[in-house]
């Protein structure tokens, strides 16, 4: 294929890209989807700023005072951060699904360019560059001369990351396609999650008293970390600084390798998907004949079958969700975190330590944000289902009744569990302490909910909660459900302060109770104005959840 | 006896800002009619089934099935009709078994009934053979046949259909096709659109077609083959017709709405 012939391939990828943002511009809701991203990405700009300053006043330090091995303390939290905010908040990457190029006559080459390119708009790469391009800064001005070799440096590093965010996400991705290695991938994250956090006792426990073999680790950690990339950066540049050419360009060259190593497994992943590679769980199983058993349904006492049928359907959806089953465990993980991390309450200087009365009603807070996916895009998963819904004879309703319940088991499940865990870790709450939250949770689930079911029906996007990342949330969504947490845990905050200036707990109780007289009413009235609401945004619903 | 049409609409009009997807148009389907709503691409028969269905807020006119308001008894209109939409409507992450139990259980079935019929359904339809399949696995044929299936779980009076036969093999179509003459010698009315005339002009007794948003045709194919008849100018015989021969579903088609066969004069670059 000709250069111009591939040229006009990336031109028209990229007219695409921005026809479909200017058509999005067409509708009301495009133009509130641009005002929510123009403030997010007002949060990231700031962000970027920040770390842009911190970046380039550290390097300037670091290179001036000739320590410019510190560096790596620079490197290592922006490699982190490259790697880790994509996979932890994929509501705000932005990558279509390049698969669906396939059809037309690109080569291989162009394929990995484009899906490469995509990662590069991903915010964590912005930001990532951004901090980078600080510490060249700092580099330049402590040392004029190291430029060019920190520029090459950095340019290698930041393609290293790139590189290395996309493969973990199209490997992750193959693995969590299939169930069998879903399973495998939730139990090693689940592990991953734990063993970071044992590192902080193991701190507490070896820093206690001077230990040998602690000093020892520190040295084996310390030459580890210099042939891993960000260390291999670091020591580029401060062996070059040092006039240790050889030393400095070997460490490139290291950093260079191990960029070819990750795009060669990148290749492996993209070559396979450029050659039609089919992920569904269909053709991981063999095609045996099964018995069909009569499949009831479930009864909930005292409920329409309609409102059952949903609520049944949802748990379905949830349990079959991998990354969402992963989500919801999050609340307990959480505690056990703050229970052995380096805020564990061991450390007299921990915030519960001070408090650990605070765990319980912390991990309920946290259980009600970890249901934000759920809450706020409750329509997402359904797809082409909600015309069904609409074709159906049941009131939205009640639809949005049984979903809200589904919801708020997860939710109830979740607080008996950190109930359990924190009384496990920290001590049995104080009975005023617990009734407080369960109160809290009668102000804040109505308030929650509310606000969801209105921002499911005007600002719904189609979710699969089958796969992983690679799908944006509504930007409005992401917005308005930040500023529904804050309220949340602020008033939660603000109630548990009040109650403790007057040293008794229960007048928390008193006061969440007076705010669910308030949610609880309003609750009601938003789900018994959905039918006309939902009527009257059907077009819109189905037509964004219809999608291909 | 003329009976009450099963469907009615009265100048039933759907505007998208400047555009006119339907205009004005006065449907009639008598009960147990098997009825075929025809139209070129973009003509408005998905809007008009959407409209039918409560799936699309008319902009004006006035729509009844089985004599009743579709505005005023949307409810009522809902638990007697099947539908299956343009898109299938399915849940994807359920299997066929639960999502046909689903489906019965949201038209008022209880959890035994919906779960017996279910299992009926998908052996006739043969999709019982693997039970744990979750919908989204299933082949685009298996999915027209498992949404007809929750269509008709609560046997309703009157079937909506658009495109039932788009992208389905003939094994399937026969399937589809044989629940679909079952249910009119029960007394079912059945409404569809389709692009597959000859498939139309074996399976409906009477049609309609739709051109740029309005009806141009309505009737029986007999009726219909007349019309065209008395519009053709006195010996104007069509040399390629053998004296006699009726008029296909196809010719009637072009004729109507005034098909032309462009790409032997067009698109010279072509092949």
């Amino acid at each position: 294929m000709t250069t111009s012939i591939r040229g006009g391939q990336f031109t028209a990828i990229a007219d695409l890209r921005l026809r479909m943002f200017l058509n999005s511009l067409r509708s009301k809701r495009g133009k509130m989807e641009l005002a929510s991203r123009l403030l997010i990405t007002l949060v990231f700009v700031v962000g970027g700023i920040g770390g842009f300053t911190v970046a380039t006043g550290f390097a300037w330090y670091f290179v001036s005072q000739n320590n410019a091995e510190y560096m790596a303390l620079l490197l290592w939290p922006i490699f982190f951060f490259w790697q880790l905010f994509p996979v932890m908040s994929t509501a705000f990457t932005n990558n279509p699904d390049s698969a669906d190029l396939l059809r037309f006559p690109l080569t291989y080459r162009s394929y990995f360019l484009i899906r490469l390119a995509y990662g590069f708009f991903d915010p964590a790469s912005a930001l990532g560059t951004v901090a980078l391009t600080g510490i060249l800064l700092g580099t330049t001005i402590a040392r004029p001369l190291l430029f060019p070799w920190a520029l090459l440096v950095l340019f290698t590093f930041a393609l290293f990351n790139l590189v290395l965010m996309q493969t973990v996400f199209t490997w992750l991705e193959r693995w969590l396609a299939q169930r069998r290695t879903r399973e495998i991938m939730a139990v090693l994250f689940i592990l991953a999650m734990f063993s970071f956090q044992l590192i902080g006792p193991l701190i507490g426990r070896f820093g206690r008293t001077p230990h040998p073999q602690l000093r020892r680790t520190i040295q084996v950690g310390t030459q580890v970390q210099a042939v891993l990339p960000p260390g291999l950066a670091a020591n580029a540049i401060a062996q070059t600084s040092h006039a240790q050419f050889l030393v400095g360009f070997t460490a490139l060259l290291f950093l260079g390798a191990l960029t070819l190593g990750i795009a060669a497994l990148l290749h492996l992943r993209l070559r396979a998907q450029f050659r039609g590679e089919n992920l569904s769980e269909a053709a991981a199983r063999p095609a045996l004949a099964q018995v069909q058993v009569l499949q009831m349904g479930w009864n909930l006492p005292g409920l329409p079958p309609s409102v059952t049928a949903v609520y049944e359907k949802e748990m379905r959806y949830i349990a079959r969700s991998g990354p969402m089953l992963l989500t919801l465990f999050m609340p307990i993980l959480m505690l056990l975190i703050f229970r052995l991390g380096p805020m564990n309450s061991l450390r007299h200087s921990s915030l519960l330590s001070r408090t650990p009365d605070m765990a319980f009603p912390g991990a309920a807070a946290y259980a009600i944000l970890v249901l934000t996916n759920l809450v706020f895009n409750s329509f997402g998963g359904d797809g082409g289902g909600i015309q069904f819904f609409y074709a159906s004879p049941v009131s939205f309703r009640q639809i949005v009744l049984a979903k809200n319940m589904a919801h708020g088991s997860i939710l109830i499940a979740n607080t008996a569990f950190a109930w359990i865990a924190a009384s496990y870790l920290y001590g049995a709450p104080h009975l005023a302490v617990s009734v407080a939250t369960l109160a809290g949770l009668l102000f804040a689930t109505p308030l929650n909910f509310t606000a969801g079911n209105l921002l499911s029906i005007y600002a719904p996007k189609k979710r699969d909660f089958s796969t992983f990342g690679r799908q944006n949330a509504s930007q409005t969504t992401v917005l308005a459900s930040f500023g529904m947490q804050i309220l949340i845990v602020g008033s939660g905050v603000a109630v548990f302060t009040i109650a403790r200036l007057y040293g008794n707990l229960w007048i928390a109780t008193l006061l969440f109770l007076a705010l669910a007289a308030i949610t609880i009413p309003l609750y009601l009235f938003v789900l018994c104005r959905l039918d006309h609401i939902a009527l009257q945004r059907r077009e819109t619903l189905v037509a964004e959840l219809c999608r291909a | 006896m003329d009976l009450a049409p099963t469907i009615c609409t009265q100048a039933l009009t759907r505007r998208f800002g400047e555009l006119i997807a339907v205009d004005g148009i006065d449907l009639r389907v008598a009960p147990g009619q098997f009825f075929g709503f025809l139209g070129p691409n973009g003509a408005g028969k998905s809007t008009t089934i959407k409209m039918l269905t409560g799936l699309l807020a008319p902009s004006s006119g006035r729509i009844e099935i089985l004599g009743l308001d579709l505005n005023a008894h949307p409810m009522e209109v809902k638990r007697q009709i099947g539908v299956v939409p343009e898109g299938m409507a399915l849940f994807g992450r359920l299997t066929g078994a639960e999502f046909l139990s689903f489906a019965g259980r949201m038209y008022g079935l209880d959890g035994m009934t919906a779960a017996k019929r279910a299992a009926e359904l998908l052996e006739f339809m043969q999709l019982a053979d693997q039970p744990k399949k979750l919908v989204t696995d299933y082949s685009h044929g298996m999915q027209k046949k498992l949404a007809l299936a929750a269509a008709v779980i609560h046997g309703p009076k009157v079937l909506f259909l658009d495109e039932p036969f788009e992208g389905v093999d003939a094994i399937a179509a026969g399937t589809l096709k044989s629940m679909l003459q079952g249910m009119i010698a029960r007394g079912a009315t059945i409404f569809l659109t389709s692009h597959v005339l000859d498939i139309v002009e074996r399976l409906c007794s009477h049609v309609a077609i739709i051109h740029q948003g309005r009806l141009v045709a309505q009737g029986s194919l007999e009726e219909l083959r007349a019309g065209v008849e008395a519009l053709k100018p006195a010996g104007s015989a069509d040399a390629s017709r053998v004296s006699g021969e009726k008029l296909t579903l196809e010719e009637l088609f072009l004729r109507i709405v005034g098909g032309t066969h462009r790409a032997e004069q067009e698109l010279s670059w072509l092949g």
